[in-house]
């Protein structure tokens, strides 16, 4: 008991007899009194964190498969990093979780509906209960915000299992919801902060893989998200203008803010430059999901030079612009003459 | 005692019960194996003094049916219990076997047929590991079983594959490595032709495996793959094409060869009769001109595997149509791909065929 709540316990007994509800509010005042300080997510920066050597990346046979639906990584104490199990869909996408002092923000969510087959929720109030516990607060207190890169299945497919979540606000699946969420009256260009308490993420948008999408900026450890418009694996390029502009807008921010990764939501390649078709479910050799700002620029640089339809190779990622979103490079490997 | 249905109490000849009254659902003080009556549960007899010889020579295709559905994988791939082999069996001398599909997405059917003197294993699956496809412990199985009912104490096995080079059919080939009284077709595509007595002639003669009073039929069909070869069965008179012809996506390898050796089993089918062709995978829905695309875990809505023997006419219609040309052509029941990815997509819809759109689940 500190000096304050001890001065406050006489005056309480005092005024009046202690009853259950008097205690329970003594009880509030002293775990308020409890509570470390603040975590402080300004300095210091970028916060140090790490990626795993290698992702849990599916299996021959799926059936087979013992690995855990969500493999859950601390990319620091602060920061984790989900990932769906390729044999629970093949397109596996990445799901960062940032908590801040005040709230969470859960950014995608994997591409199976049903809590009982793909229990996400589970996994991520697992998380937000390991954080609080590290940190000493009540999980109860910290608000989720369940929000996504972008309107495609794959990224909200899971949303409904937090409909029943109390202190919870999710995302809608419309244009106009997704953009009022983060209160944008100027899409795509204006940039938006969200406040997670002491850990500000910069929104703006970044259209061209489907009209509606963002990008994600956490300026603590300072990690660029992309979502699917830019991926290491095939872009998928709906419209070429709005991308290549978004593409510029990502350039700009990286000329004015420091960037230590840029992170996409899938990987589809390899770390030797070869493909994985559309639906493997195992990439037993599969490139890092992080890039570096140079691998951005490099691929900017090459875009500039695109001017038809196609598929091109940037080193980095495949940009696949405007051919049908399932097209890819694969061949007949029992051709003959 | 009367059972009758009715009471009859003044009918002559027939005493009344005691109590004066009928039993018409059966009299219950009466024992429920009455003595003279014998048991018959059993059409074996359980100890035989030599092996049954089969007649396979039948009027017609001999009668069999598929009475199952196939096992069509799940929505989330890693919680799918389904037996990893399926086992169907068709009549008593053939079996169907199809591989899970969340096992391997090519879940490829293997057939596996039985004559006097021995078993023909055709094709072998798409996974080396016995843990997660056990097809040699299937078909152990199976071959004990049968051998059990025909009195016989060993049935030589013959695997052979619709071609060579498929990694959907030949990985489980190393399951049978040193398996006893087994004959394995060799893989390369010259040393196959001179398996089969090919070696000249090939592609244009065909082969023969003999099971006892069985006799395959092997037909070179090249086009698909270079080492591809069709079976045929005069028993139950099927044609199991593979590759070749199925009802899915056709990835054609060699365009003239295609042609050709569709042509060559058009001819076959002219001169032997044929129930169904049974291709090596099914990837169509079982809505028009719809086909699961590659990697699929999860195919609820399966066309069936038989195929009718008129479709090698509408094959070869519509392959001459894409002969020399990159591209791809829908028709209900397969969609054939010419030089173009397998992922291919096109815009093009087959003229009078209804365009419906199954369910799509995650």
């Amino acid at each position: 008991m500190d000096r304050r709540t001890f001065l406050s316990y006489n005056a309480a007994a005092a005024a009046i007899p202690l009853s259950g509800g008097m205690l329970a509010g003594l009880a509030d005042t002293a775990s308020a009194a409890a509570r470390p300080v603040a975590v402080d997510f300004k300095s210091d920066l970028p916060a140090k964190g790490s990626f795993p050597k290698k992702w849990i990346c599916g299996s021959s046979s799926c059936m087979d498969n013992e690995d855990p639906a969500i493999q859950v990584h601390w990319y620091n104490p602060h920061t984790a990093i989900l990932r769906q199990n390729k044999a629970y869909s093949y397109e596996a996408p990445f799901a960062p979780l940032y908590f801040g002092n005040d709230r969470v923000l859960l950014l995608d969510e994997g591409y199976v509906q049903l809590r009982n087959d793909y229990d996400l929720r589970g996994v991520v109030d697992q998380c937000i209960e390991d954080w609080c516990a590290r940190n000493g607060r009540d999980p109860s207190s910290m608000e989720l915000l369940v929000a996504f890169s972008h309107l495609h299945d794959d990224h909200y497919a899971a949303t409904n299992q937090f409909a029943d979540r109390p202190n919870t606000r999710y995302m809608g699946l419309t244009h106009e919801e997704m953009v009022g969420f983060w209160g944008m009256t100027k899409f795509p260009e204006e940039r938006v902060t969200l406040d997670l308490g002491g850990r500000d993420i910069l929104i703006w948008g970044s259209p061209g893989h489907v009209v509606s999408e963002f990008a994600y900026y956490d300026s603590y450890t300072q990690i660029l998200y992309t979502g699917d418009m830019f991926y290491r694996g095939r872009c998928y390029i709906s419209f070429w203008e709005p991308w290549f502009d978004s593409m510029k807008r990502l350039i700009d921010f990286c000329d004015t803010h420091p960037v230590t990764h840029v992170m996409g939501c899938h990987v589809e390649i390899s770390r030797d430059g070869e493909d994985y078709a559309y639906g493997m479910t195992w990439q037993p050799d599969e490139a890092p999901v992080e890039m570096t700002v140079q691998q951005l620029r490099e691929a900017f640089a090459f875009a500039q030079t695109i001017t038809k339809p196609g598929i091109y190779f940037t080193g980095t990622v495949f940009l696949c612009n405007q051919t049908r979103s399932m097209t890819t490079i694969d061949k007949n490997p029992y051709r003959y003459s | 005692m009367v059972q009758s249905a009715t009471p009859t109490p003044a009918r002559p000849g027939i005493a009344p019960s005691p109590k004066g009254r009928t039993f018409p659902n059966g009299n219950p003080e009466l024992g429920y194996n009455p003595s003279g009556v014998r048991n018959t549960d059993s059409a074996i007899p359980l100890h035989r003094s030599k092996p049954v010889i089969h007649d396979y020579a039948c009027e017609g295709p001999a009668p069999g049916n598929l009475g199952f559905r196939w096992t069509y994988g799940s929505n989330v791939a890693a919680k799918n219990r389904d037996p990893r082999v399926q086992v169907v069996q068709y009549n008593e001398d053939s079996f169907v076997l199809r591989q899970n599909v969340c096992v391997h997405w090519e879940a490829p059917f293997t057939y596996l047929l039985f004559g006097n003197t021995g078993a023909l294993l055709i094709d072998s699956g798409a996974t080396a590991r016995g843990d997660h496809y056990p097809l040699r412990e299937t078909v152990d199985a199976i071959i004990t079983r049968w051998a059990q009912a025909r009195g016989r104490s060993r049935i030589p096995l013959t695997v052979a594959l619709t071609s060579g080079e498929d990694v959907a059919q030949n990985q489980g080939l190393v399951q049978f490595a040193g398996r006893r009284d087994t004959v394995i077709v060799p893989r390369p595509l010259e040393v196959m032709k001179r398996f089969y007595g090919l070696g000249k002639s090939w592609p244009s003669d065909t082969g023969k495996i003999d099971l006892g009073d069985r006799v395959i039929d092997v037909i070179p069909t090249p086009g698909t793959h270079k080492d591809g070869v069709s079976f045929y069965d005069p028993y139950c008179d099927f044609l199991f094409t593979g590759d070749l012809l199925f009802p899915g996506k056709i990835n054609i390898g060699n365009d003239r060869d295609f042609i050709a050796s569709l042509e060559r089993l058009k001819a076959f089918a002219a001169a032997h009769p044929v129930k169904w062709l049974l291709g090596g995978h099914v990837e169509m829905m079982f809505v028009p001109g719809k086909y699961y695309p590659r990697f699929a875990n999860y195919k609820p809505y399966e066309r069936v595997l038989e195929m009718a023997p008129e479709l090698i006419d509408e094959a070869i219609q519509y392959a001459r149509e894409v002969q020399g040309r990159d591209m791809m052509l829908i028709r209900p029941d397969f969609a054939l791909f010419n030089g173009v990815s397998p992922d291919q997509r096109t815009q093009a819809w087959p003229a009078g065929v209804p365009k419906i759109n199954p369910p799509h689940p995650f």
